[in-house]
């Protein structure tokens, strides 16, 4: 069953040590490692915002920044499965230590606020729509997008991001923890210029994990000349088609 | 205490890029000033509650004039701490 037809317009990701579409072409073709680099303060931010970008929302901005620019409006899906949970557990601890909790910290701690810098920073009016997939995995963002199209919108920004688990957490028996972040951002739309692609439901029955583990499969599928790649989590399976 | 303050100020507000000379004692700390907004204004005043014991109550006192620069904070502070 296809659920959508779109286009690709452009796409940008960033993990350590690979940020432009030629650092992703060279690792998917194995010619180039990740290193242990982090996130710099994203051009694109204005230096009063930057310092409420902790790594991972660092991360987001330069994947992003390939998809958008300043004043462009278009509606975006956000999808992350823990969000900014290094962020999030610090502050679990504070709060068991007994101390106030940073108001700064808290103000951020939602699972929209990336989305809230974002709106700020692109000055992008549009709606904004954030998930936590669960089992679904990046499934989920490519659903509501093509929502989004098949009611009329041209374009949608799906943006993609997970970090590693604090090690306070169970990885085992799941398939949800990565060990580096990543962000993934891809510019969609139902016509024009751009990579033609289809978006359907898969028989087949598969176990890939949860949409941390999933982010560089799809990533490499992007930067490489791979056509389709399939992605499931026990119950349903999704694919993804190059025309 | 001006000083003082000024570096509570780069520190509890990750101003990293900031120094103590760039702060004018008298100029705003929000909007047009050095540019701080209302979450700075919530975390300006845990860090001197922590630092100094005292509280700022947005109810009774009034919020805008004491955190209206570097020099009617540190007036504030000093007339409640005597």
């Amino acid at each position: 069953m296809i659920v959508s037809d779109f286009v690709l317009r452009d796409w940008g990701a960033w993990a350590p040590g690979l940020s432009s579409s030629d650092d992703w072409q060279a690792w998917s073709a194995g010619q180039k490692s990740m290193s242990a680099e982090l996130p710099g303060a994203p051009a694109s931010v204005p230096k009063m915002l930057q310092r409420r970008l902790n790594l991972l929302a660092k991360a987001v901005f330069h994947a992003a920044d390939h998809c958008i620019k300043a004043g462009e409006q278009v509606p975006t899906v956000f999808s992350s499965t823990h969000g900014e949970i290094g962020k999030s557990f610090r502050m679990l601890k504070t709060i068991d230590a007994g101390e106030e909790l940073s108001p700064t910290a808290f103000s951020l701690s939602v699972h929209n606020a990336i989305s809230g810098l974002f709106s700020i920073v692109y000055d992008n009016q549009q709606e904004s729509t954030v998930l936590a997939p669960g089992m679904e995995g990046i499934a989920a963002a490519f659903i509501e997008a093509a929502g989004m199209l098949s009611e009329g919108r041209d374009e949608v920004l799906l943006v993609l991001y997970d970090e590693p688990l604090p090690d306070f957490f169970p990885f085992e028996p799941f398939k949800l923890n990565i060990d580096v972040p990543c962000a993934l951002a891809l510019k969609i739309a139902a016509a024009g210029p751009g990579l033609a692609m289809q978006f359907y439901r898969s028989p087949e029955v598969r176990d890939d994990g949860e949409q941390p583990v999933q982010l560089l499969a799809f990533a490499k599928f992007l930067a490489s000349g791979q056509k389709s790649l399939t992605l499931g989590n026990q119950k349903h399976s999704w694919s993804w088609h190059k025309r | 205490m001006e000083n003082e303050l000024k570096q509570l100020i780069i520190d509890a507000l990750d101003l990293e890029d900031i120094s103590i000379d760039d702060i004018d004692s008298h100029e705003p700390l929000f909007n047009n000033g050095l540019g701080l907004d209302s979450i700075d204004a919530l975390e300006l005043g845990l860090a001197i509650r922590k630092k100094y014991d005292v509280k700022i109550d947005a109810e009774k006192d009034d919020v805008a004039k004491i955190f209206s620069s570097v020099s009617a904070l540190a007036d504030y502070i000093e007339s409640v701490r005597r």
